[in-house]
This record gives structure tokens, C-alpha cells and sequence, in this order.
């Protein structure tokens, strides 16, 4: 063990530089897994910790007033029931802000079932009739804190004031403003106040099931029961999950996928390196050998020798990630603040250590198996004849060939195999940092052209308070706006009845908004609809389907004319014309008008216009656009480019030292024939630049197919959609692929250049046995 | 000591029975070694059944012209390499059926290993290269570095104790092999010609302490061309073709020339 | 003899007994120790045929002693000795007979032949290198053994030659 380690000392000593580049690498690696999996857990946590502790229903369910819901709590899997609460629609009113907000009407007594997890504060309180507690994430919203007052406003436009008891946690929606309306809790009294007409209270029921696998199905069975006709709303946990989860989880997946494959690099780099070592050691290995090390025992040498860099690397990442990690910007840092104080870290981080070890460990077993397979007597005999290179070499001598070029490339392409995967190890990188600039262009067409990723919008504007009428002057009064097409969005459930999706009612048949469409054609009838992925998804269904869906108990029966790009509501939008929703009483109302404005105006500017214009009777507010909480994803993606490049350089020292090592000896005729030590360094900087290049345009090529294919396999998954994907400017994968051949060819130029210095006796003789 | 001639001991390595003990006083004693290199077309015949017997305390001397498979018979005693058939005992025990690791085993304490050329571990120093052998036989740190600053003083190398082996001349690496290979006091010393590339002077050091060496007991089977460096042995063994053509003891000096006029007399 | 004390006389004029002293200091062991009464008949001849020319100096009680200073005829002959190539040594022809010879004459075989050449070699070199290492400060004498050692060398390999061309 002593002997095994001094000579894993001196090894590491005399390689201090590919070491350090491979304790780097994985370091780099193991910080961008360690970044992921608190992404990941961060994402999903906060939800599972509460539904855990609330003991959450997994299917809520809305009904009309009048309902009779008992027959739910005998259902098949029903396990506990929440509710049925009486709930009602409320605006929450702050300054010129204002919010929809559903009130629930609970006792004093906290519910077994779907919990409120009472973070400030106290539970409602009978002595306070006029108490309301908040969802915790509505309260930061709306910067109301326990003890201050909230305006709300009823359906008849009547305003109370209420008193902030306590802010709670729960696991029974989305958190605002991904998930509306936000919720508050009072006293049934106090709701009889709010909503003094029955007609407009509804029933809303939490089931908590024994397999929450079966969600879908006892939502149905619970649609079923009710009838559909008395069923509003229906959410399965499912879908509140994937709402609070979605921007960080996306984040952590992309995070999570890169840092996997630049471990396989990794893995396939440390396999070349230690591959090319042994290649390199073979005497050392003998003689090794000759002293009394077993086979088991030089295997050994190479395992522990990498098994320590990977764990020095992990060490020094999981350290750096430790120590930086919380102070990174924005959701990163958050996630890592709160990775940190989790007791399951420590398992994560050994799982997530032992992975990236292990892989190394893995990548050098077959190099080290080859090593400790060394004959220990010492017969490295010369089996190549050198006549070949000198024959080609007088050739390209005579023919007046640059003679760099002619032996480079025969150097570079000598033996295929070995060349071919030289290009194959060096194209995964490459391929690896041309799918994340296609990450990047994506992130650019958001940000530059939103209009084709379904963001044609960009602000909305409400009117609260004025009549259609004055709310459409004020609008077409304003100068940068293009556009404005009046919406209104209720919830309606999908076929099948399981769930609820948004019904988007947008533009006019003679004034039709302007979907983004991946697929299909635009709405031109009042039965046609275009549906994101979500919806799709939802609906097990495609463009060209008919489909049936129940918005406020009144079925319609919609063509799906195209699939629009929905970077919004997770895709689960279903968007038809405004007529679509006529029913006896004419078009229904715009509950607000999504803006488009003039090219060049600045949506900030427009909004405080139209604010002041409307003296606050216009509710404006701007689209949310991805790329901006996305933005983040620029960071993680040049911060993987560095890996990659790193992983990339790490390549390129093993594919030039064993380069150099093939070729030695040629190289020693080389120059006894009278080339110069120029010229000879210029055939090897040459060969590494050729094996680059086709490494590059190989790369590049899957790259760029890779690259569409996850960017949309991404949107899929989120719901926006396949059609997103950007492809990396032709001059910037150009541009990188030159810089990627330069460098190369720079790095191979230093241990090209200390080759040719040697002696050429030295470099004749040491092949010699 | 009795020690056999060639004849006897020719005699005394013939048994074919499987069952024969080695003689006591034999260090090495092998029995119609077979050894074919196999190339793609070709096989070479490098070893063809040969008999050897070197006893404890003998410097034994193998020479033949280049390809006459000394390399190969050497390989075959130390277990770098094995034998098609034959059978080979070591310091009493048989050897040649040893798997590769239980050969490592036995290499670290009763064979020591010299070549002609890479003899050290190219990335450590020549301290790290003498003490690696020892720490593999078990020596502690302390005793292994203790060890070898005794071999680095007799063999005039305290200085280059820190050096690698490309800092260093090869009279030098040569002599730090010979510590290598002597640093855990081998019961038989192989070396395949140690001085084959080196000048005379480098030469006559390496001799003079391989005559030490064996002054104070060290059994040596020693292969070269230089009938210099197998003038110093007990008896000079002639392989030619694989077969041992000759096996002859060297006489006492008194039957030599004592001085140059002999020589030149010999010379007519 | 002759040519060896009349170089050391070109250096400087000496009697017999000082050139006795100066050879065996300059070569050693390696050389056979000369005879005085040798040196005293060469001194005598070398004299007589004018190469050199001695003078007797009178010592107090003790007999004359003659001191020998080379001539002009001496040291010509010097130079010519110098100049002239030294003949190398002759191949062992008489061996060579024998290997030749013998499978015909049925004698010994000839590998035998071989084998008791290569022992005897072999054990003249053994003396060799034991002379080396028991006059190991006389870099004259080192020199002179190394040269037949070469010698010996250059047989040896010759006999492998032999073997190998006349199996
Ligand atoms: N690994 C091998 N593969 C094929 N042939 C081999 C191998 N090793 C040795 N040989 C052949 O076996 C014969 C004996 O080789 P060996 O190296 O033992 O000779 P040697 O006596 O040591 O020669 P030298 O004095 O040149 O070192 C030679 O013809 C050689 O070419
Ligand atoms: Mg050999």
C-alpha cells in the first residue's frame, strides 16, 4: 500500500498539470450537479414539505352552490376529505392593484384534512369577524403583513376592510401569481357578507386519496357523480406540483442533463488520459512489474491515482459549491441557501460524490485492467517499419509540398481507429457547447423576437371600475399601441373531465389575435381553437381533433385548428375567439385586453401612459416573458461552456501527447532528413489542428441536431411546445468552431515545440529495446 | 565448498521424475527449459531445453552471441516471462507453475532484476526508486530510507539521491539499479547485461561491485557479450542457438598470466 | 630493450642503475621486471654502435659509475623508430590449423576445439582482470592490460564466429 502510494506521488508529481486540469474538470462537474440537484429539490420541495405536513387532498374539486357532495366522501380511494367549503370570487384591492381572489369560508377549528400551515400569525378567530388569514405566497404579493388591513372588494363592487390574522402555507394551489386567483380564508359569516347571493357561492371539496397515482381517475369518477354540469373546477396535485415547481425544475433539468453528459466526457477524458498514460508507461509498468508488483496491484495504481483526483476534484467542488454557492444571484443562490440548511444534503451530496467517483473510477477500470495485462518482461519491439513516412516524406519533399501539411495530415490520420476516436472524444464536448449555444439563441428569440414564441403582447390591461367602452378609447387613444384585443378566461374542464384547463377567449373574428402557431392555422371560425402543448397533453389530444370542453357549465364543442406557442400557464391553454363564448346574452364581456404595441415602444413607458390616462381604472400590467426568469439559464450556460472547454482542453493535451508519442520517432527521421525544427513542429501542430477540425464539423453537426431536438423535447415537457428551438447563428458556431482549431493548434504547439528540441539521437534511440 | 563441476552438474539436473527435490546447496536449478517466440509466421526457438544449476553464493556467467536467447532464459528464471515446459525450483521451492501475482511475490524478496537499459521508474526519483521494492516487501518507511542510504554510500550515489532518472549518467542509473534490485537482499541476483551500455570505465565500477556483492555471499546469474564482465565470474555458461554449448568453471588465478609479459607472450 | 633506454636517454643522460628505476616506475607490474646485468649488455652494445656515449664520474668510496648520454646517431635512430608503424598482432594461425584441420585428421570435434580455446581465454582473462584489480594506481599498467583485454575480447568474439560459421 506504501509502495502503491509513493509511486502514485511521483506519478502525480510528474503530471502535475493534466492532474490539476482533471481535478478542475471535476470539480466543475461536481459543483454544476450539486447546482442541479438543489434546483431540483428546491423546485419540488417547498410543495411536497407542505402537502406532507397539511396532509393534502389530492383532488380539489369546485361545485355550484346547492351541490350535494356527500356522495364524493364514499367514493372508492377516498381516504379524507376536506371541505366542502363555501368559497366565493373577491377582488383583493391595494392601492390601483388589484387581484382576484377566492374566499373560503372555514371555522376556527384547523381541518385534518388539507391543513393551513399557520407560518404568522393565528387562525381565523370568531371574537374577528372581520379577520381574513392569506396564502402565504398572496400575502408577499401583496406585501400584506399580519395585523394590517386588505381591501376587498365583492362581485357588486362593494368594498370591506379586513384585518390580516395570520399568513398560512398550502399545498392546495399554485403559489400567486402563477396560480389564480390567490386564496384567503374567513369566517362563513364573513363570507355571507361577501357574497350575500347564494347563487354565486360555490362548494369546494378536497379528497385525499389512498393512491395518489389514481387522482385522475377519482376526479373523473368524481365529475361523473356530480354531474358535470355542477362541476366548475377540478385540480389534481399533479398540477399544482408542476406549477410551483416549473421555472426552477426546468432549470435544474437543463442543469441536471448537462452536468450528466459532462461527466461522461469527463469519464471518456480521464479513459483517454489514463489510456493514453499506460500507453506512455509501458516500461515503467515492467519494470513495476520486475519489482514485485502483482497485475491486481498495477491495476490498482491507476484506480487509486484517478479514484483520488475525482475525490479531490469532488472534495474541492462540493467545497466551492458550499461556500459560493449561496452567494450566487438570483434562484441559484437561493436554492443553494436552502439546500444547505436541508438534513437530506449530506445523502445527496455522498449520492451525487459517489456518482461522479464512481464513474471515474469506471472510466480508467479498462485502461488500468490493460496496464496491469503488461508483460513485465521488456519487449517493446519497433513493429512499425519507418520506411513509410520517410518514402512519403522524400515525396512531399520532391513535389515541393508544404511538407507540414502532407505529413501532418498523414501523422493526424495514420492510424484510423485511434484517430477516430481521438474525433469522437474530442466531438462530445464540442457537441455539448453547440447545444448550449442553441440554449442561448433560443433565450435570444424570446427576448428578440417574443412575437413568434407567443408573446405577441406585452402588456395586459384590466378595467376596473369603467365600462368596455371608455376602457377600448382609452386604449386606441394611446399611440404605441398597435392593438388591443379584448380576452376573457375561465376555467373549463377537459374531456374526460379529470382536469380543468384555461379557457382563453382572445380577438375578435374580424380582428383575430395573432397566435404564435407551431402547427395548424389561426382561429377563423367561432368552433375553431388553438391549444398549447399543455392543454394537448391534457386533452390526449392533436390538431385537427374536435374536442369537448365545459366552461360554466355550458359545453362546447371546439375543432382544434393549430397548437400555439404557450410559454404561459404551463401550455394548459386552450384559446378560441372571443364570439366563441356567446352564449344568449350577446359576447361576453373583455375581462381585459391584451396590448400589442408598436415596434421600437418600451412597455414600461406605455403602462405608466395608460395608468395615468385611466386615473387607475385601467389595471396595466406587463406579460411575464420567460426569458427573463430564464435569464439564469445564460449563467448555467456559459458556466458549461467553461467545463466544456475545459473537458475539451484536457482532450486535446491526451490526443497531442499521444500524438507526439506515435510519432516520436518519425519525427527523429524527420529531421535527420534536413527538415527544420520549424517544419516539424509544424507537421505536429498541423495534425492536431486537422483531428480538431473533424472533430468540430462532426460536433457541430449532432450538435445542432442534438440541440433542436432537446430544446423541443424541453418545451414539450414544460408545455410551451416544440417550436422553440433556436439554432446558434451559422456565424457563431463559425466563429467558435475556429476558435476551438486555434486552440488546438495552440496547445499542442508547446509540447510540439519541446519535442523537436530534443536530440534527434535521443528521439532515433527511443525506440530501441 | 564442493561446488559441482559442468559434468556433474549436468548429471545431477537430468532426473525426469516429478517428484525430485532440488539439492540443497542450489539457489536456482532448472530443468529442460522450453521457450518458443511465436510471431505472426514465425517461431522462434529461443530456449531449447536447457539445464542450469546455480548454487548459493555462485557468480555464474551466461554468454553467446546476440539472439542466442540469453535474454530469454533470464526471462524465463525470473518469471517475466514462461517457460513452454520445464521446471524451475528457486531457493528450493518450485516456481514455474506460479500464476503472475504469486511470481510478483516471490520477485520482492528472492530475485533482483538488473537490465541493460530503463531500469527505474522514469517519474521518480532515484530514492523513490530503490525504496518503492523495499516498501513492497513490507519495510517500513524509516527502515526502507535507512536501507537504502547504506546502498547509495557504498555505491557512491548520496548525491543523486533526489535526482530522476533522466538527470542521470548511465554508469549512474546503472548503479542505482544495482541498488534497486540488491535493496531487499535477494537470494539470487539476475542481471541482463548491466553494463552493456556503458564505457569501460563505468563498466569496471558496476564489476567491481557486482565482485563485492558477491564476495560477501551474493549468488549472481549474470548475462553479457563482454567476456571482461564474465571474466569476474565463478564459471562462464555458452548458449548458443537456445542450448547451452559450453559450462565451464574459471581456475583459480594462479593458473593465469600474473603478468602483462604472459599476456603478450600468450599473444606470440 | 634497446629502443625503450635509449628514449629514456633522449629525456635525460642516466646510468644503468637509474634506468632500471625509471622503467619499472613508469610501467609497473604490468611489466616484467628488467635484469640489471641485462640493461648493463644493452647499455654496452648501444654504446658500441655509437647511438650512445658514456663517461665514468668518480665517487668517493664507492666503484666509478658510467653515465650514458644519447648521440646524435641515437637520436636519429629514435626518430626513425617512432615514425615507423607498429606491426599488430598476428591472427592465431596455429589455432585456426587445428580447427581447420582436425574434423579431417579425426581429432577432437571442433566445437571442443572451440570450448578449450574459449576456457583458456576465459581464464587468462580472469588473470587479467585480477592483475587490474591488484595494480589499480598505475595508469600505464591499467592501459596495458586493457589493451590485451581487448585482445582477448576480439578472439573470444572471433571464436563465436567460427562456431557459428563452422557448425
Ligand atoms: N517477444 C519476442 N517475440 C518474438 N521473438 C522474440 C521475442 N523475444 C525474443 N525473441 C527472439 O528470440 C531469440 C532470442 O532472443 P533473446 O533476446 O533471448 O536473445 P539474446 O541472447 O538476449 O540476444 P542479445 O544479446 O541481442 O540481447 C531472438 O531470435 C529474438 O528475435
Ligand atoms: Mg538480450
Amino acid at each position: 500500500m506504501r509502495a502503491l502510494l509513493r509511486w502514485v506521488r511521483a506519478d502525480l508529481r510528474a503530471h502535475r498539470g493534466q492532474a490539476a486540469l482533471m481535478v478542475l474538470v471535476t470539480a466543475v462537474i461536481a459543483v454544476s450537479l450539486i447546482l442541479a440537484n438543489a434546483l431540483l429539490r428546491d423546485a419540488a420541495n417547498p410543495w411536497q414539505r407542505i402537502f406532507l405536513q397539511s396532509r393534502g387532498a389530492h383532488v380539489w374539486i369546485h361545485v355550484r352552490s346547492g351541490a350535494d357532495t356527500a356522495p364524493l366522501t364514499r367514493l372508492d380511494g377516498v381516504t379524507g376529505v376536506a371541505g366542502p367549503y363555501s368559497t366565493a370570487s373577491a377582488d383583493l384591492v391595494r392601492g390601483a392593484e388589484k387581484v382576484s381572489l377566492e374566499l373560503r369560508a372555514a371555522g376556527p377549528q384547523l381541518p385534518s384534512v388539507a391543513r393551513p400551515l399557520v407560518r404568522s400569525g393565528r387562525w381565523l378567530d370568531p371574537a374577528r369577524s372581520d379577520g381574513i388569514v392569506l396564502e402565504s405566497s398572496l400575502a408577499r404579493a401583496m406585501r400584506a403583513d399580519v395585523g394590517g388591513t386588505v381591501t376587498v372588494r365583492a362581485r357588486d363592487g362593494a368594498t370591506r376592510t379586513m384585518r390580516v390574522l395570520g399568513v398560512a402555507d398550502s399545498a392546495d394551489q399554485g403559489s400567486y401569481p402563477d396560480w389564480t386567483p390567490g386564496l384567503g380564508w374567513v369566517l362563513p359569516t364573513a363570507l355571507d357578507r361577501v357574497e350575500p347571493d347564494p347563487a354565486h357561492i360555490q362548494q369546494a371539496i378536497g379528497l385525499r386519496l389512498r393512491d395518489p397515482g389514481s387522482a385522475d381517475f377519482t376526479a373523473q369518477q368524481a365529475v361523473t357523480t356530480l354531474g358535470s354540469g355542477q362541476v366548475t373546477q377540478v385540480t389534481t396535485w399533479q398540477q399544482v406540483r408542476s406549477a410551483m415547481g416549473q421555472d426552477n425544475r426546468l432549470l435544474g433539468l437543463l442543469l441536471g442533463v448537462f452536468g450528466l453528459v459532462a461527466l461522461v466526457a469527463a469519464a471518456l477524458a480521464t479513459a483517454g488520459a489514463a489510456g493514453g498514460r499506460v500507453l506512455a508507461q509501458v516500461r515503467d509498468i515492467a519494470m513495476l512489474k520486475t519489482v514485485g508488483f502483482t497485475p491486481a496491484q498495477v491495476v490498482r495504481l491507476f484506480l487509486y491515482e484517478h479514484t483520488a483526483l475525482a475525490l479531490a476534484g469532488m472534495a474541492l467542488g462540493a467545497g466551492a459549491a458550499s461556500l459560493f454557492g449561496p452567494l450566487l444571484p438570483g434562484a441559484l443562490g437561493e436554492a443553494m441557501g436552502v439546500w444547505q440548511a436541508e438534513p437530506a444534503r449530506a445523502g445527496a451530496l455522498a449520492a451525487t460524490g459517489a456518482g461522479v467517483v464512481l464513474s471515474i473510477a469506471l472510466a480508467t477500470a479498462l485502461p488500468a485492467w490493460r496496464a496491469g495485462r503488461i508483460p513485465a518482461a521488456p519487449t517493446v519491439r519497433a513493429d512499425r517499419p519507418a520506411s513509410g513516412i520517410s518514402r512519403l516524406a522524400r515525396l512531399a519533399l520532391l513535389l515541393k509540398l508544404p511538407p507540414a501539411l502532407a505529413l501532418g495530415s498523414r501523422a493526424a490520420f495514420h492510424r484510423p481507429l485511434r484517430a477516430g476516436l481521438t474525433v469522437a472524444r474530442l466531438a462530445i464536448p464540442i457537441m455539448m457547447i453547440t447545444v448550449a449555444l442553441g440554449s442561448w439563441a433560443t433565450l435570444d428569440g424570446f427576448q428578440d423576437h417574443p412575437r413568434q414564441l407567443g408573446l405577441a403582447a406585452s402588456l395586459t390591461a384590466r378595467p376596473s371600475g369603467i365600462d368596455d367602452a371608455a376602457a377600448r378609447r382609452l386604449l386606441t387613444e394611446q399611440p404605441a399601441v398597435a392593438a388591443a384585443y379584448p380576452g376573457a378566461e375561465i376555467p373549463a374542464l377537459v374531456p374526460g373531465e379529470t382536469t380543468t384547463i384555461t379557457l382563453r377567449a382572445l380577438g375578435t373574428a374580424d380582428h383575430p389575435y395573432p397566435f404564435a402557431l407551431a402547427a395548424g392555422h389561426l382561429i377563423r371560425d367561432e368552433d375553431e381553437a388553438v391549444a398549447g402543448q399543455g392543454a394537448l397533453n391534457l386533452m390526449h389530444a392533436k390538431v385537427g381533433e374536435w374536442v369537448r370542453v365545459t366552461a360554466g357549465g355550458t359545453p362546447h364543442i371546439l375543432h382544434i385548428v393549430g397548437r400555439d406557442i404557450e410559454p404561459d400557464h404551463n401550455g394548459e391553454m386552450l384559446s378560441v375567439d372571443l364570439g366563441a363564448l356567446a352564449g344568449p346574452g350577446g359576447t361576453p364581456k373583455a375581462q381585459y385586453y391584451a396590448l400589442v404595441l408598436r415596434p421600437g415602444a418600451n412597455p414600461t413607458a406605455v403602462r405608466t401612459d395608460l395608468l395615468a390616462a385611466s386615473h387607475g381604472r385601467l389595471d396595466v400590467r406587463p406579460v411575464a416573458n420567460p426569458a427573463a426568469q430564464l435569464g439564469l439559464v445564460r449563467v448555467v450556460v456559459v458556466g458549461l461552456v467553461g467545463v466544456l472547454t475545459l473537458i475539451g482542453l484536457a482532450e486535446l493535451v491526451t490526443a497531442t501527447a499521444s500524438g507526439l508519442r506515435d510519432h516520436v520517432r518519425d519525427l527523429g527521421v524527420l529531421r535527420a532528413m534536413g527538415l527544420t525544427p520549424r517544419q516539424v513542429t509544424a507537421i505536429i501542430v498541423t495534425s492536431t489542428a486537422l483531428l480538431t477540425t473533424a472533430a468540430v464539423l462532426a460536433g457541430t453537426g449532432l450538435g445542432v441536431l442534438l440541440s433542436n431536438r432537446l430544446i423541443n423535447m424541453e418545451g414539450q415537457a414544460s408545455g410551451v411546445g416544440a417550436g422553440i428551438a433556436r439554432m446558434p447563428a451559422p456565424e457563431t458556431l463559425l466563429m467558435a468552431g475556429a476558435v476551438a482549431v486555434a486552440v488546438a493548434a495552440c496547445v499542442s504547439v508547446v509540447p510540439a515545440t519541446r519535442a523537436t528540441r530534443a536530440r534527434i539521437t535521443a528521439a532515433l534511440s527511443a525506440n530501441r529495446t | 565448498m564442493s561446488r559441482s563441476g559442468p559434468d556433474t552438474a549436468r548429471v545431477a539436473a537430468t532426473p525426469d521424475a516429478d517428484h525430485v527435490l532440488p539439492p540443497a546447496e542450489a539457489m536456482l536449478w532448472a530443468q529442460d527449459l522450453v521457450k518458443t517466440h511465436r510471431g505472426a509466421e514465425t517461431a522462434t526457438h529461443a530456449v531449447r531445453h536447457v539445464d542450469l544449476r546455480v548454487d548459493r553464493g555462485e557468480f555464474v556467467a551466461i554468454m553467446g552471441p546476440s539472439g542466442a536467447g540469453k535474454s530469454t532464459l533470464l526471462h524465463l528464471l525470473g518469471g517475466l516471462d514462461r517457460p513452454d515446459s520445464g521446471r524451475i525450483w528457486l531457493d528450493g521451492q518450485r516456481v514455474d507453475g506460479l500464476s503472475e501475482a504469486r511470481w510478483s511475490l516471490l520477485r520482492r524478496r528472492t530475485v533482483g532484476i538488473v537490465f541493460q537499459f530503463f531500469n527505474l521508474v522514469t517519474n521518480m526519483t532515484a530514492a523513490d526508486n530503490v525504496e518503492l521494492p523495499a516498501l513492497l516487501a513490507g519495510m517500513s518507511p524509516r527502515q526502507a530510507r535507512a536501507r537504502r542510504e547504506e546502498l547509495f554510500a557504498e555505491l557512491d550515489l548520496e548525491d543523486r539521491a533526489r535526482s530522476t532518472p533522466a538527470a542521470l549518467s548511465g554508469g549512474e542509473q546503472q548503479r542505482v539499479a544495482l541498488a534497486r534490485a540488491l535493496v531487499n537482499e535477494p537470494g539470487l541476483l539476475l542481471a541482463d547485461e548491466p553494463t552493456g551500455n556503458l564505457d569501460s570505465r563505468n563498466t569496471r565500477d558496476v564489476l567491481r561491485l557486482l565482485a563485492r556483492y558477491h564476495a560477501s555471499g551474493q549468488t549472481i546469474l549474470l548475462v553479457t557479450h563482454d567476456a571482461r564482465v564474465a571474466s569476474g565470474a565463478d564459471r562462464v555458461i555458452s548458449l548458443f542457438d537456445g542450448e547451452i554449448a559450453d559450462d565451464t568453471a574459471l581456475h583459480a588465478p594462479a593458473d593465469g598470466p600474473t603478468t602483462v609479459a604472459d599476456v603478450l607472450r600468450l599473444k606470440g | 630493450m634497446r629502443l625503450p633506454l635509449l628514449a629514456l636517454l633522449a629525456k635525460e643522460p642516466a646510468h644503468g642503475y637509474e634506468l632500471k628505476q625509471a622503467l619499472e616506475q613508469t610501467f609497473g607490474a604490468a611489466y616484467p621486471q628488467p635484469n640489471i646485468g641485462q640493461i648493463y649488455v644493452t647499455l654496452g652494445r648501444l654504446e658500441k654502435n655509437g647511438l650512445i656515449k658514456g663517461q665514468d664520474i668518480d665517487q668517493s668510496n664507492r666503484p666509478n659509475k658510467r653515465v650514458y648520454e644519447i648521440t646524435d646517431a641515437g637520436r636519429e635512430e629514435l626518430a626513425a623508430w617512432f615514425a615507423e608503424p607498429t606491426e599488430g598482432p598476428r591472427v592465431r594461425d596455429e589455432f585456426f590449423m587445428k580447427l581447420v584441420l582436425a574434423p579431417g585428421a579425426g581429432g577432437s570435434d571442433r566445437l571442443a576445439l572451440i570450448n578449450t580455446q574459449r576456457r583458456h581465454y576465459l581464464n587468462v582473462m580472469r588473470g587479467l582482470s585480477r592483475l587490474a584489480a591488484q595494480d589499480r594506481d598505475n595508469r600505464v599498467a591499467q592501459l596495458l592490460i586493457e589493451g590485451a583485454m581487448l585482445h582477448l575480447q576480439a578472439d573470444l568474439d572471433w571464436l563465436e564466429r567460427c562456431q557459428e560459421e563452422l557448425d
